[in-house]
């Protein structure tokens, strides 16, 4: 799976989380923060990603990314 | 100086309506909404009766919600959107309270504000259901798991919801829970330590578990009429046999007399006072000296004799052993009072709310005192006492002035509560 498959998973989850966030709002160079995630949701939002893509990464290994595209690109590394 | 205490708004999602006014209708005519429950099948000798909110969306009653501020509205849809249905209901009942008591436009000091979650054990379904998955998969379980299975967690919620800053607490009391929270939001009012208080009875969503439980206890009804749910649920006839669970959440607003008087809100009745007492009784069976304790200390309380209650809202789940002792306690509080004395029991038409049932009959206990009705006991066809003025399978108009209301929960907690007509 390329990464703009996974970052379409990961907008996919944002939104379930975050409702009041809109699809065009979500894009590569965001980082979750910005979209108003806190740390619980921040957590959610990755966990349900690895769920969908039947990945078990350590949280802990995934806490630091620059963005939500860095966050695409780490997890089709590891996919 | 010791406050009044007022109630100024209410809410209610309950199966025989999702709001004040739908709940009032169906009390009214003795509508009804038994039926079998959903959900996986549990072993057992006999049909699993229930009255359980069906249909409910919550997307679908905020946008006919028109009055509620579209910032509100957004913060209930990130907060509780996908919270478990206790969260859910108890968001909407308290929308409508909130609003009822017109605290969106005309609010009060945040810190001068409470809020009382009364129920416990509230996300036994949720964990129930998250079981399975958990086991195949623990790195997946959700990291809002940590907050959404303490019973705190609906009340974090309304209260960043409604931005409440005072004081804030659950109360735990089996079947009474309800009528704990408003004795003791009664108290923060009464006391001054707060200007108002939110209380909230929470949707008992019972798991499988829980469900086989009550009925290995022999707690619950249901199998004499498992062909006809309609009739399962019949408090003091002589066919009751047991609980039929019901779901439902309420919300009362509770507001001392000086912050009535500042906002100039309208007011539904004045909360007189209550008492909760305990038998020293670890197990399920209710006992006639705590529930006339209950009733007796909340009269003493308000200062009220038996004779100036019109009206009273029972425990009455439609267990043999419950219905008679609390005949059996009322007729010994109320003595020579018994023929002006009007009984009904809104478990006939709800099922039993467990954790809110303290609340939803308080409310139900508002709608026949501000209406002067006394809604039906639909399924009492041949009532266990004879003396008692028990209302018949019609609603009744009848000018009622104070009401009481008793709950009583497993663990031997008795409590009774005295509404007034304002």
């Amino acid at each position: 799976m390329c990464k703009d498959e996974i970052f379409r998973v990961i907008q996919k989850n944002i939104i379930t989380v975050l409702p009041h966030i809109t699809q065009d709002v979500i894009t590569p160079d965001k980082e979750l923060k910005d979209l108003g995630a806190n740390s619980i949701d921040r957590s959610e939002i990755i966990l349900k990603t690895l769920e969908d893509l039947n990945l078990k990464i350590p949280l802990t290994k995934i806490v630091k990314f620059k963005n939500i595209g860095a966050l695409s690109e780490f997890i089709a590394h590891e996919k | 100086m010791k406050s009044r205490v007022l109630v100024t708004g209410m809410g209610i999602v309950s199966s025989i309506g999702f709001n004040v006014n739908d709940f009032s209708q169906s009390l009214k005519h003795g509508n009804t909404n038994f039926g079998y429950l959903p959900g996986p099948e549990i072993s057992m000798d006999s049909a699993v009766i229930g009255a359980t909110i069906k249909d409910f969306s919550l997307n679908t009653l905020l946008d006919k919600y028109t009055w509620l501020p579209v910032s509100c509205s957004t913060n209930i849809l990130r907060y509780a959107g996908r919270s478990p249905l206790p969260v859910i209901a108890g968001v909407i009942a308290a929308s409508e309270a909130w609003n009822n008591a017109d605290l969106f436009n005309n609010p009060v000091s945040p810190e001068r504000t409470g809020i009382i979650i009364a129920g416990q054990n509230l996300s036994n379904n949720y964990q129930f259901q998250l079981y399975d998955k958990f086991i195949k998969g623990p790195e997946y379980l959700t990291p809002r798991y940590a907050i959404e299975y303490l019973d705190t967690n609906i009340m974090g919620i309304l209260s960043e919801i409604f931005q409440i800053h005072g004081e804030g607490f659950t109360t735990g009391g089996a079947s009474a829970s309800g009528n704990v929270g408003l004795v003791k939001g009664y108290q923060l009012i009464e006391q001054g330590d707060m200007d108002i208080c939110m209380v909230v009875g929470c949707l008992a969503d019972l798991s499988p578990m829980d469900l086989q439980g009550f009925k290995n206890s022999g707690a619950m009804g249901g199998k004499k009429f498992k062909n006809n749910p309609r009739k399962a649920c019949r408090p003091f006839d002589e066919e009751h046999e047991g609980f039929i669970y019901g779901q439902a959440s309420g919300c009362i607003i509770l507001e001392s007399s000086g912050s009535v008087e500042k906002r100039k809100t309208d007011i539904n009745a004045e909360l007189l006072g209550g008492a909760i007492v305990l038998d020293g009784n670890r197990m399920a069976d209710p006992r006639q000296e705590g529930e006339v304790r209950a009733m007796a200390t909340a009269l003493k309380k308000c200062q009220l004799k038996p004779g100036d209650i019109d009206y009273l809202n029972t425990h009455g789940t439609s267990s043999p052993i419950g219905d008679n002792t609390e005949i059996d306690s009322i007729k010994e509080v109320f003595k020579n009072n018994l023929s002006t004395l009007i009984i009904n029991s809104t478990k006939g038409l709800t099922g039993h709310c467990l954790y809110s049932a303290g609340v939803v009959e308080l409310i139900a206990t508002i709608i026949q005192l501000q209406n002067n009705f006394v809604h039906p006991n639909i399924n009492l066809d041949n009532p266990v006492d004879e003396v008692c003025r028990f209302a018949g399978s019609v609603a009744e108009t009848v000018e009622i002035n104070i009401g009481m209301s008793n709950s009583f929960g497993f663990g031997g907690m008795n409590t009774s509560i005295v509404i007034k007509k304002i």
